[in-house]
């Protein structure tokens, strides 16, 4: 009998706000995210992805800008990085890395995985790994699997063999995981209490679900700023309060235009304003959370009581 | 009228009084003293549970998870701090996924009611029955009383045969209000809810099958101030509103602050009523019966 498999991820109970502390009595953690894929579809980025205004836009004036605003900013961020992405252009990676930001994988192309053998998945792994230590100078620590804009659900694609081929690449922390909004330990084996950190994603914090969603050929591109702004702002107030965690991911592409860049500012005027908040990137994060509640220690694995019946889900 | 058109018409009527004739409305309905709204705060507590029928990929099940991890906590925490009552639509399987969450919410004196066994009602009657059962006794084995409510289609004779008072699903009403199933037979009351008031409607991407042309993604501002004035408008006409939350949405800190916001404006004016879904049902079954002559 697996261990409530296929419903639950981990523990059954979250931590409770009292029992989280961040470095330096900091009130609360504050990670922002870039997602450097243009992707479009599961196959990831394809030439048709990379030729395209929006792509252009996004290589040529919304990553600039977002960096300017960043650094003007006082802020660290992390870069989910397609390994073809830092290939097709690696001095921007240096550039990213010079301004103190954390480049991640991102896939090889942000390609969906879900459907690949075990052995195809974890040669790409491989190859996107070995790709980005080139081009950076060190392995990543972190992977992610974001959603594209157009995928059937806003959550990301992994397959059942992601995070335990992702702790044999030796990476330390999965970039998105959605079954909480602190630092939790998603188990990949609970027989060997084998876990991966995850750090929490929800799309309601993520630019491409707001601006001019749905895409084009599948709705009517709605520009949304304001839901998007109240969301973050909101969320950031809510989750600073009880001391606990806010993230939130932007496409250059997408934040990068106009009245959007002026949307951004009001978030990180805001959480500068906030008392105590403390901006690490995403490594820095796990790095914190793993020496501080280790899964040996926090991670119950409480014992299933599921059960399997006739005419019923197993 | 020629013979076609009056035939048409004939059937539509024939149509619409067998239909109407199912339904029982309480014109009369009026609170006990004192009281001038029945707000029912009622959580499905199914952390997406049927989204395994669906093969939904890994991380939208986690998105659920959410719900049974996080947001339930938070969810009791707040009805806690504003001393009110709300009505867990439950599963029978999440006593073996959330034992610990449904324990806190029973301990806390929230009513747990029936929501299937899994989330979903079985098309083959036989299986129905038996799913209906397992959940039935899922629940009344947890809870140590069988519950007398669900929110589900289930099939009324079964939900009659097993003791339940009480259906929420589906608003032909603002008020509670006796519906009969297609035979006549079977008569149950219905404490009705609005997708309007859903919050499933407003937060969630992709609600059953819509993908990404059919989200529907809002903040809690406008989704707030537009329960206030459904609350407002039903507060004058003295009628009942039926707020339904789904932990792994509403269990965002984000929307807890919003439900907070809203609870607090609607408990600093006088005359409402946060009973659970049970105690509506039974006062409303004690001082306006279903007609004698109901099947």
């Amino acid at each position: 009998m697996p261990w409530k498999d296929g419903y639950t991820t981990s523990d059954e109970k979250t931590l409770a706000d009292r029992d989280i502390t961040w470095p330096d009595r900091h009130q609360c953690a504050f990670v922002l995210v870039v997602d450097l894929s243009v992707a479009s579809r599961p196959e990831g980025i394809t030439p048709s992805d990379l030729t395209t205004p929006s792509s252009q836009f996004g290589a040529q004036v919304g990553l600039p800008s977002l960096l300017e605003v960043l650094k003007r900013f006082g802020i660290s961020a992390t870069f989910a990085t397609p390994a073809v992405m830092a290939e097709l252009d690696p001095e921007i990676i240096g550039t990213i890395l010079a301004e103190g930001h954390e480049v991640a994988a991102h896939g090889f192309k942000h390609e969906d995985v879900s459907q690949l053998s075990r052995e195809e998945e974890r040669s790409r792994i491989e190859a996107a790994t070995d790709s980005l230590t080139r081009i950076t100078g060190q392995r990543p620590a972190g992977w992610y699997s974001l959603p594209r804009q157009r995928d059937p659900f806003a959550v990301g694609t992994v397959s059942p063999h992601t995070i335990e081929l992702l702790i044999a690449a030796g990476y330390t922390y999965m970039g998105n995981g959605l079954a909480d909004d602190i630092p939790y330990y998603w188990v990949a084996d609970v027989d060997t209490r084998s876990s991966l950190l995850t750090l929490p994603y929800y799309y309601h914090f993520d630019d491409q679900f707001f601006l001019m969603f749905p895409p084009p050929g599948l709705g009517s591109g709605l520009e949304n700023p304001k839901p998007f702004l109240t969301n973050c702002l909101q969320e950031f107030d809510a989750q600073h309060q009880r001391g606990r965690y806010f993230s939130m991911v932007l496409h250059p592409h997408i934040i990068g235009f106009g009245h959007r860049m002026r949307l951004l500012e009001t978030i990180l005027s805001h959480v500068q304003e906030a008392s105590g908040v403390w901006n690490p990137t995403a490594s820095q994060c796990a790095h914190y959370w793993q020496t501080h509640y280790p899964a040996d220690s926090v991670l119950h694995l409480e014992p299933s009581i599921w059960k399997d019946y006739p005419g019923s889900l197993s | 009228m020629t013979g076609k058109a009056t035939l048409d018409l004939q059937a539509l009527r024939e149509a619409v009084q067998v239909y109407r004739a199912r339904y029982v409305h309480l014109d009369d309905f009026t609170y006990p003293p004192g009281t001038r709204i029945a707000v029912n705060l009622t959580l499905d507590f199914d952390t997406m549970l049927r989204r395994r029928f669906s093969h939904e990929p890994i991380m939208q099940l986690a998105k659920g998870e959410f719900g049974g991890r996080v947001g339930i906590w938070r969810l009791l925490e707040l009805f806690e701090s504003h001393a009110v009552k709300a009505t867990l639509f439950t599963p029978g399987r999440i006593c073996e996924l959330y034992p610990q969450a449904l324990a806190a919410a029973l301990e806390a004196g929230h009513e747990i009611a029936d929501h299937m066994w899994e989330h979903q009602v079985p098309a083959d009657p036989d299986l129905e029955y038996d799913h209906l059962v397992k959940s039935t006794e899922a629940l009344e084995r947890f809870t140590g009383r069988r519950p007398v409510g669900t929110r589900s289609s289930h099939t009324a004779a079964f939900l009659k045969q097993l003791g339940y008072l009480y259906r929420s699903d589906g608003v032909a009403d603002h008020l509670p209000y006796y519906v009969a199933d297609a035979k006549g037979e079977n008569m149950l009351l219905n404490l009705p809810f609005h997708y309007a008031i859903d919050d499933a409607m407003f937060f969630n991407f992709g609600w059953i099958e819509s993908g990404p042309s059919g989200q529907r993604l809002a903040d809690p501002e406008s989704v707030l101030e537009m329960w206030w004035e459904a609350f407002e408008r039903l507060y004058d006409q003295g009628s009942y509103l039926n707020i339904c939350l789904h932990p792994f949405i509403s269990g965002r800190a984000l929307r807890i602050a919003m439900l907070d916001r809203l609870i607090t404006k609607m408990n600093a004016i006088p005359g409402v009523w946060f009973p659970t879904c049970e105690e509506l049902a039974r006062y409303c079954l004690a001082h306006y019966p279903p007609p004698s002559n109901s099947p």
